[in-house]
């Protein structure tokens, strides 16, 4: 059972806001598609497992170091910023 | 029908050159792209220059490569460096990447042409491109319906041949579903062929960018380009049957075909019948058609929306306001920045699957759905290899339907999941999956089939895609669009 | 009712690769904000992890001088929660499979802390507040770490604090971090809780979180432990929760606000493929690691005949140990070069981080030679401790301070002379030693070993002594 209680700790979680007005049909929408998700336990409890598709391991990189870029690059796409840093300005 | 292997020809033999195409092909976006709205972004200037190079280089005498010169589209949720990346999501607005997807990387090298950005539901979540906060790209064969999802514009653009092909990305169907809707040629290749590096990721261990084309051949030729090795993607194995396009027209006399009974269930009567037609022209072209069970695909859907949800709650968290893209005006403190910006940025669906995929994962529910689904996850991988046992391909309808009337996309949630039912099992069990058409239904609308192969086995269904392609050419069918070479 | 401390650690420690856990990005410390970045650790979207090779054999090492069980598979997973430090959203780490299963840290009263295991993880980035205002600076965001989390095994703040040093010590041996609190390699995560003296059942634990120095970490275990024992004493109860230490007013408050809800929602990282490591591996990495702290104590105590306490002292850095090991290379008394060590070049060594870095101008070769004077007899003690002064002082080698001459005994005539000439001067000396007062002799044997500037054996001296006086 989906509750307006879980809707509204997913969301927190999430970090979404849910109009109050929105949460009972949220919450309504949310079971249905839980009650589609449940019917998985409907299949036959099974040995399998599963890792990664190719079943892939010890892929890793040398500790060599590459050129980072420069903090003009890195913050290019910055909604805001200020002192090289990105800037999450508090507004009143 | 401006095919890759047409448009170099004509360069080649300089029946044309590469600006004049480009040219064409950038005219041809201005009078329909309004109709269309495939694209998202046109990049003229860029793809004027890299033709002006290109034809510098056949002056020169110098030999160019199948994909140098050719006009193509990129799915927006591919990186390129300096040209905005939106994934067709107002979270995303004004992104310029500053590095480019190893696939761009690539195609970019060999000189093609990009022409712009093309339309996709938002995040790529959605099966008929109207999630896209662009709206829909609609469906060249009538664009009263839609182009189907998620890579919609790509399809609506090769369709419509504005592009002469297109990269999309296939999560649960959204290069083979459109691709399906469209009447054209799309390939998933198997998970871990094209490098991910630089696709803004949906559902990680799910996503495989492709080519949307129209014909085999391209299919082919840009598959081979793009499945390399790469060492920025730790799941990367780049191409493991050598290069496709010399496989091509193998003879498929023996060959087994197999169709499993539950990929045929509760699929429209239209499709079903075109699909066991082409069977009919497989068997006339002797291969072996063998019938068998795949009980486990009855799980497949939810398993997929589990497991996709999961992912991609994680993988959207990133979006904050605080390193790139949309940041909401008003707000107070951090916490409450970073929701009203992911509230505002994102759209119904998006915020539903992050919702779903948040729940799976919570305490209390992680054993129940996302372990569950894990384990059954392994056990389609499983039912598929066992199947591989008994044939070389299996053959089954791409879409239960064909495109839908725009507006149409259910506002039912669950009911429109349900589409994606052939679709899925493809990227749970990481094969490859070539979707191509094979008929029309009364309207007129296009009706897809799939091929589906053992891992890394692209060449074998793409030879078998190419007999089909040769066996019945009218499938392949030109809409009223694009450019006439 | 007395109350008993239950308290077990959660440590970070910055691993010394040098570049950053998924990119090529250096770790250094320093440098202007956000120049050590790339779109792989600011998590620009498409991007994707790589995992560094050295990470993997760095936490291998740290497993193996815990006593841990190295996982032969092991996997990353994603920990999700939104933070403006965290680039992704989530911190790449190790849960549902890490590194190095169990091990245990001994501590100096025999009691081992067990530990649970350790894992592997990125760090986040920096975070300043400023008016209200944030900036954030990704510099050490992606920056390796271990985490190495214990059991609650630990009783009491001498304990806890003897953890932190053991652990910082063998990190520091196997070269894998500076283990530098007050700069930020090393924090610890303290949980604690308390329980009736005898009882079994554990108590509910607070954590204190991202302690970064072993005096705070004492001052805040002693306050939560009465603060802790006040609470049920006067019939309250202490709630789970996350405190943060305020170490300007020794208190500690709790850090939880209503919007950071946590629940983790771990799951194995998609982007990145399972860490299987060999037997033959481990081996291999095992024979690298030098020899451990407590290894070399038991060594020096039981073979070497050094005090424990001494023992420790040599073993607390591995630089002092290593020059230690070095000058003691075929000398009959290492005890001699111990006590030269520990006396003369630690009143020059004053400082902790003195005492690490081990920057002595006399070579260990310089002092193995000049206690193998020693050993043959050639100087006396006496000699040797002023010389190694002036060694010291300048740098140069024992033959620059000793002469020929000063060295080798004196032969049995001079001696015999000596001795004679000692009682003849000193007859009320004499006297006394023959009246039975044992410590005249004392005198009369300073006496000879002055006349002989230190040369005489006074060993020798007194038997010769005793002899001519009867």
């Amino acid at each position: 059972m989906v509750t307006r209680e879980d809707v509204e700790n997913i969301a927190l979680l999430s970090k979404l806001f849910v109009p109050e007005e929105e949460l009972d049909s949220l919450t309504q929408s949310m079971q249905e598609i839980i009650d589609f998700a449940d019917t998985i336990n409907n299949a036959p409890a099974s040995g399998d497992s599963f890792d990664n598709i190719n079943n892939l391991s010890n892929v890793f990189r040398e500790d060599e170091a590459v050129q980072s870029y420069s903090s003009e690059e890195i913050l290019k796409n910055a909604p805001e910023q200020a002192e090289s840093h990105f800037l999450v300005r508090n507004r009143e | 029908m401006g095919s890759i292997t047409k448009i170099h020809d004509m360069l080649v033999s300089k029946q044309c050159s590469c600006a004049e195409i480009t040219k064409s092909y950038l005219d041809e976006i201005e009078k329909s792209n309004g109709e269309l709205n495939a694209y998202v972004s046109v990049t003229g200037d860029e793809a004027m220059k890299t033709a002006a190079a290109v034809d510098k280089k056949i002056a020169s005498g110098e030999e160019i490569g199948l994909l140098e010169g050719v006009p193509m589209t990129l799915k927006d949720n591919l990186s390129t460096k300096g040209i905005e990346t939106t994934c067709c999501s107002k979270i995303l607005e004004g992104y310029k990447p500053i590095y480019n997807a190893t696939v761009w990387d690539i195609l970019s090298k060999k000189n093609a042409v990009l022409l712009g950005k093309t339309n996709m539901d938002e995040f790529a979540m959605g099966s008929s491109c109207e999630t896209s906060c662009f709206g829909g790209a609609m469906n060249p064969f009538n664009t009263n319906y839609v182009s189907g999802g998620s890579s919609g514009g790509v399809a609506s653009a090769v369709g419509a041949d504005i592009a002469a092909y297109g990269l999309g990305s296939d999560t649960g169907g959204s290069i083979r579903q459109p691709a399906s809707f469209c009447g054209i040629v799309g390939l998933k290749p198997t998970y871990g062929t094209v490098s991910r590096y630089g696709l803004v990721a949906y559902a990680s261990s799910l996503d495989q960018i492709g080519p949307i084309t129209k014909s085999v051949e391209d299919a082919s030729i840009v598959f081979d380009a793009i499945s390399e090795y790469d060492p920025m993607d730790s799941t990367s194995k780049g191409s493991c049957g050598g290069k496709t396009y010399e496989q091509l027209n193998n003879d498929i006399k023996g060959m087994k075909i197999g169709i499993a009974r539950e990929y045929l269930d509760g699929v429209r009567d239209d499709v079903k019948q075109a699909v066991l037609e082409a069977a009919e022209v497989y068997r006339s072209m002797g291969a072996e058609i063998v019938y068998f069970d795949l009980p486990a695909l009855k799980f497949a859907l939810p398993v997929y929306y589990i497991i996709a949800c999961a992912e991609a709650s994680s993988n959207l968290g990133r979006y904050d306001g605080i390193r790139y893209g949309y940041k909401t005006k008003h707000y107070n403190g951090t916490h409450d920045m970073v929701c009203r910006t992911r509230s505002e940025g994102f759209g119904e669906e998006v915020k539903r699957r992050i919702l779903l995929g948040t729940y799976v994962l919570s305490a209390g529910y992680y054993d129940a759905y996302y372990k569950k689904a894990q384990n059954l996850r392994g056990t389609i991988v499983k039912a598929f290899s066992d199947a591989f046992e008994n044939c070389d391909a299996i053959l089954a309808p791409t879409v239960p339907m064909t495109a839908f009337e725009k507006g149409h996309a259910v506002s039912d949630p669950v009911e429109t999941y349900l589409t994606d039912i052939c679709t899925v099992p493809v990227n749970i069990a990481g094969l490859p999956g070539v979707s191509i058409p094979c008929g029309f239904n009364k309207n007129g609308m296009p009706i897809g089939m799939q091929l589906i192969g053992k891992s890394f086995g692209e060449a074998r269904i793409l030879n078998a895609a190419y007999k089909y392609q040769q066996a019945v050419p009218e499938n392949f069918k030109d809409t009223k669009w694009g450019v006439k070479l | 009712m007395k109350y008993e401390l239950v308290a077990g650690f959660e440590t970070h420690i910055e691993l010394a690769t040098k570049t950053k856990i998924f990119c090529g990005c250096s770790t250094e410390f320093g440098g202007a904000p956000n120049s050590h970045c790339c779109p792989i650790c600011i998590g620009l979207p498409g991007t994707l992890p790589k995992l560094n090779r050295e990470v993997v054999r760095y936490g291998i090492k740290a497993g193996l001088a815990t006593h841990g069980e190295i996982a032969e598979v092991s996997k990353m997973d994603r920990k999700n929660y939104c933070y403006p430090d965290l680039s992704k959203a989530y911190q790449i780490s190790q849960l549902y499979a890490p590194l190095s299963i169990g091990g245990y840290v001994e501590l100096s009263n025999g009691r081992k802390i067990r530990l649970h295991h350790i894992h592997i993880e990125e760090d986040a980035g920096k975070l300043i507040h400023q008016h209200g205002d944030t900036y954030v600076d990704y510099n050490r965001g992606g920056v390796p770490l271990i985490e190495i989390v214990s059991e609650p095994d630990i009783r009491s703040v001498d304990e806890a604090r003897e953890y932190v040093e053991k652990l910082q010590q063998v990190m520091r041996y196997i070269g894998i971090s500076d283990c530098r609190m007050q700069e930020g390699s090393m924090r610890c995560d303290v949980n604690i809780s308390v329980r009736p003296q005898g009882s079994e059942a554990l108590g509910t634990r607070t954590e204190i979180k991202n302690m970064n120095s072993i005096n705070n970490i004492a001052k805040a275990m002693e306050y939560e432990y009465e603060r802790q024992v006040d609470l049920i004493e006067s019939g309250g109860r202490v709630v789970q929760e996350t405190l943060r230490y305020d170490d300007s007013t020794n208190t500690t408050s709790s850090m939880r606000s209503k919007e950071d809800a946590h629940d983790y929602r771990y799951f194995r990282d998609p982007d990145l493929v399972t860490i299987n490591v060999s037997h033959e591996e481990v081996e291999e990495i095992k024979k690298s690691l030098p020899e451990l702290p407590a290894e070399k104590c038991k060594r020096y105590v039981e073979e070497l005949e050094i005090p424990d306490k001494d023992a420790q002292l040599l073993t607390k850095y591995r630089k002092i140990s290593e020059y230690f090991d070095a000058a003691c290379e075929g000398v009959k008394s290492p005890k001699t070069v111990s006590n030269f060590i520990i006396g003369q070049i630690f009143r020059r060594t004053e400082t902790e981080s003195d005492k690490e870095e081990f920057d002595v101008k006399v070579t260990p070769q310089q002092l193995n030679e000049l206690v193998k004077l020693i050993d043959s007899g050639k100087i006396r003690n006496n000699l040797a401790k002023s010389t190694l002064e002036k060694m010291l002082d300048t740098g140069k080698g024992t033959l620059e301070f000793i002469s020929e001459s000063d060295m080798g005994g004196i032969d049995e005539n001079t001696m015999l002379e000596l001795c004679k000439q000692a009682i003849e001067c000193n007859p009320k000396a004499v006297d006394d030693y023959k009246g039975g007062k044992e410590k005249a002799l004392k005198a009369l044997l300073g006496n000879v070993m002055k006349n002989s500037r230190g040369k005489a054996d006074a060993t020798a001296a007194e038997a010769k002594l005793r002899e001519l006086i009867g």
